[in-house]
């Protein structure tokens, strides 16, 4: 069942002297139901605008977006941000920065039960315990892990991940990734993520979308990752594959991301080494990898 | 507890004191002390500086109301002020003593008379002895200055006498004489002109020296007569305490008040040969007389403390009417870059206009509300409020107030404005995805993020409104500590002198006091850490 469809989506910024600065052109893609996708390009390239426009922060400038039938007209909470920064209010405890989205989403709710959404919300991120603290007493992972209750307490249709993990040291990183991965697990929300990290997106995501260099970028080419789910990291960090899923990312992004081509797709099958060559067998791969 | 004891500190402003605290706790002494040194003891020391410096310039300059007063002349000056308010209290309250109470105070108060009556007869005559024993040591002191002013004062007179006498004798001589001779004459009678009039310049000179060496005044004279006359002021205070607990007090005045008229009563009822009109009439009278004598009260005069309330009450209300104004105003300018640019006009025009010119017009406005103010339904309805019923609100307490608003509220409303409009651009993404309305997103985020600025803004008002409101108590003399100075300043003596340099020290006190208050509040409102100055 397709959850969000992209079509030919285009952000131009006006320029005062001169045509409209074209960010992102003819943006095409589909996204299925549970779905975890990955959009990953060099800095700059617009991956960024394309998810504020998927949450609707930012002005569509041309084609549309549409979410589970329909299409997208401003901001809400069927499509939960979080942000690179945790963007939590200062004067307000873990809870009721929570707090602060569940009321309005369910307006209806006891507060009996939206305390009980709050609290579980904050317990799958790994704070039950910390509940009551403010940000400043918090470090910057809990603080992402509040981040990461805020959006998921709204049981949104559609989560939008903006490079989130960016700002935490590896360790911290790899912990909320696997918090991450534990809850999409269960919640089956679809979900975006933005990163310029190969290693996380083919960790985490079930499709990662390259995007060509702007001004202009667009889609690239699109890789499957094919790993079951649950994933665990370790025994991936074992498989092949793994890697090669990893060079072919990194080759995209050094020797194709400013080509103009028609979009590519690929799988395990079909993965280009990092001088761009095919390979078709299993011992040509086993040999690469070596 | 030591860390709670340095937060609590910290919290309240009152940072100079924790190297005390960490000192005690024995926390790296020698650091402590370097700091202690640096905000105890340096302060301390300029200050001192400060009061020896001014006790040595200050009786250098003479003014037409005395000297320059010196800090014990002022420190006198705030006992003074302290033992007026102290014993008008004291009336006050002798005033409405009743039964065995009154009695036994009035047994105190007349024993107390009879030993400072004693004392002050022993302090005259002390002070007469001194004086006559310093007499001699006076006139040797003045003797130089006075023989030097005789001398040329006789000098001069007979240079005066002597000169004219020559002159007209020389003139008698000149009649046939020719008119060069004549000019020379002429010449001669400036030359002389002038001479007469240096000798007067210099008569004049010795004379002010003179004058001012009569002043002097040994030092035990002036404590003695200082003895004297502190006595004599008790004395006299005691005589009028006396007469307030005895024939003045509302107990007797009512005792008398219901003699009367049961006596009027009794005639009125039983008389057989007197007006009856004229008796009813009385009788009348001397009912209304007695309730109004049940409800009186002692007509105490403001003292320098009720004066104090009462400005603070009058800063209070313009605050609060500031703050009512400045802080949604600044909340829609923050907004509304469209109100902001309508509002931004009258902020530039009338942010600098002076007190001084608002508290007139705000005096003919509010005048023009209230043509009857004693029965206006607002001085009526706060003449019941408990506290405030007791400070006399008028129409001149109202227009100080509201001059105090329209000079404090640019800062609340500006700084209101730069909080709200300087909000996190994520913190309204959140709001935006969350689709708080627009009551959560005000209450929920823009207000929370505003009120450190806010606060900051409240602060620069209330120091402002302190400021402005002492000129505007001076000009509109509502009652309170302008006032005060008013009065001081127009009555003139030395004494009142020295009493408007305790009002700077009480004034910038109390401006200190408010400021710390603000400061306070403001860190209890700040979410981050970041210590407020």
């Amino acid at each position: 069942m397709r959850s969000v469809e992209i079509f030919n989506l285009a952000k131009f910024y006006p320029n005062p002297y001169g045509e409209p600065f074209k960010a992102v052109v003819d943006f095409n893609l589909d996204i299925q139901q549970g779905e975890f996708v990955g959009l990953i390009g060099h800095s700059g390239c617009g991956k960024s605008t394309v998810l504020t426009m998927l949450a609707g922060l930012n002005e569509i400038s041309d084609g549309g977006i549409v979410v589970n039938g329909r299409e997208i007209d401003g901001a809400g909470p069927d499509r939960a941000v979080v942000f690179q920064s945790p963007c939590l209010m200062p004067w307000l405890t873990a809870f009721g920065n929570v707090m602060l989205g569940v009321k309005n989403v369910y307006p209806h709710a006891s507060s009996n039960q939206r305390k009980q959404i709050v609290e579980s919300a904050l317990s799958a991120v790994g704070l039950a315990d910390s509940m009551k603290k403010y940000p400043r007493e918090m470090s910057g992972g809990m603080q992402q892990r509040v981040g990461i209750a805020r959006a998921i307490a709204l049981k949104p249709k559609l989560l939008l991940l903006d490079e989130p993990f960016g700002r935490l040291d590896s360790l911290t990183r790899m912990e909320l990734q696997d918090v991450m991965l534990d809850i999409l697990h269960r919640e089956k929300i679809t979900t975006v993520l933005v990163s310029h990290d190969v290693d996380e997106v083919v960790f985490l995501c079930d499709r990662v979308v390259m995007m060509t260099n702007g001004p202009a970028a667009t889609l690239g080419e699109v890789l499957n990752i094919d790993f079951e789910r649950p994933r665990d990291r370790a025994s991936l960090l074992q498989d092949p594959l793994y890697f090669r899923y990893l060079d072919h990312l990194v080759s995209f992004l050094t020797e194709r991301a400013h080509l103009r081509t028609e979009p590519r797709h690929y799988d395990s099958k079909s993965l280009l080494t990092f001088t761009g060559k095919k390979i078709e067998s299993a011992d040509e791969l086993s040999q690469a990898v070596a | 507890m030591k860390y709670k004891l340095l937060k609590v500190i910290d919290t309240a402003g009152l940072s100079f004191l924790s190297p005390v605290v960490r000192l005690v706790t024995g926390e790296e002494p020698r650091k402590q002390l370097q700091d202690i040194a640096r905000f105890i003891l340096v302060p301390t020391i300029t200050f001192l500086a400060f009061l020896w410096l001014w006790s040595v310039v200050a009786p250098k300059h003479k003014t037409k109301a005395g000297e320059v007063p010196t800090p014990s002349v002022v420190w006198d000056a705030a006992h003074g002020i302290w033992r007026f308010h102290d014993r008008e209290s004291a009336k006050e309250q002798g005033f409405l003593l009743i039964g065995s109470a009154r009695e036994s105070e009035l047994q105190r108060a007349t024993a107390r008379l009879k030993e400072v009556e004693e004392l002050e007869t022993r302090a005259q005559q002390q002070l007469a002895t001194i004086r006559d024993r310093s007499k001699e040591r006076f006139e040797t002191a003045v003797a130089p200055a006075k023989t030097a002013y005789d001398r040329k004062r006789d000098d001069y007179r007979q240079f005066r006498t002597q000169q004219a006498a020559e002159l007209k004798d020389e003139a008698a001589l000149l009649r046939h004489s020719d008119s060069a001779t004549r000019q020379e004459f002429l010449t001669k009678l400036r030359r002389n002109a002038e001479t007469e009039e240096a000798l007067k310049a210099e008569v004049d000179r010795l004379k002010a020296v003179y004058s001012e060496a009569q002043e002097l005044t040994f030092p035990e004279v002036k404590q003695a007569m200082r003895a004297a006359t502190l006595l004599g002021e008790e004395k006299q205070f005691l005589t009028k305490y006396l007469d307030m607990l005895g024939e003045s007090s509302r107990e007797e005045k009512l005792a008398t008040a219901e003699q009367r008229l049961e006596d009027t009563r009794s005639r009125f009822l039983s008389t057989t040969d007197e007006d009856l009109y004229k008796l009813g009439t009385n009788l009348l009278k001397q009912e209304d007389f007695l309730s109004t004598t049940a409800d009186s009260r002692y007509a105490k005069p403001w003292t320098l403390p009720k004066q104090i309330v009462r400005s603070l009450l009058c800063v209070f209300t313009g605050f609060l009417i500031a703050s009512a104004i400045a802080i949604p105003i600044g909340i829609l300018c923050g907004l509304s870059p469209t109100f902001m640019a309508a509002v931004t006009p009258f902020i530039a025009l009338f942010k600098p206009v002076s007190p001084l010119v608002w508290l007139p017009i705000v005096m003919i406005i509010v005048g023009g509300f209230m043509p009857d103010p004693e029965n206006h339904w607002l001085v009526v309805a706060l003449s019941k409020v408990p506290f405030i019923k007791n400070y006399g609100i008028d129409p001149m307490f109202i227009s100080s107030a509201i001059t105090v608003a329209l000079c404090s509220l640019w800062a609340t409303l500006v700084n209101t404005a730069l909080g709200v409009g300087s909000i996190d651009k994520d913190h309204m993404n959140v709001a935006r995805v969350l689709r708080l309305n627009f009551t959560s997103r005000l209450f929920k985020i823009i207000v929370p993020t505003a009120l450190p600025l806010i606060f900051a803004g409240l602060r620069i008002s209330l120091g402002v409104g302190w400021m402005v409101l002492v000129a505007a108590e001076i000009l509109s003399t509502s009652e309170g500590i302008g006032k005060f100075v008013n009065d001081m300043y127009t009555n003139g003596s030395s004494q009142s002198f020295a009493q408007m340099f305790v009002v700077v020290f009480i004034v910038g006190f109390i401006g200190m006091l408010l400021d710390r208050i603000m400061v306070f509040l403001q860190r209890l409102v700040s979410f981050d850490t970041a210590p407020a100055l």
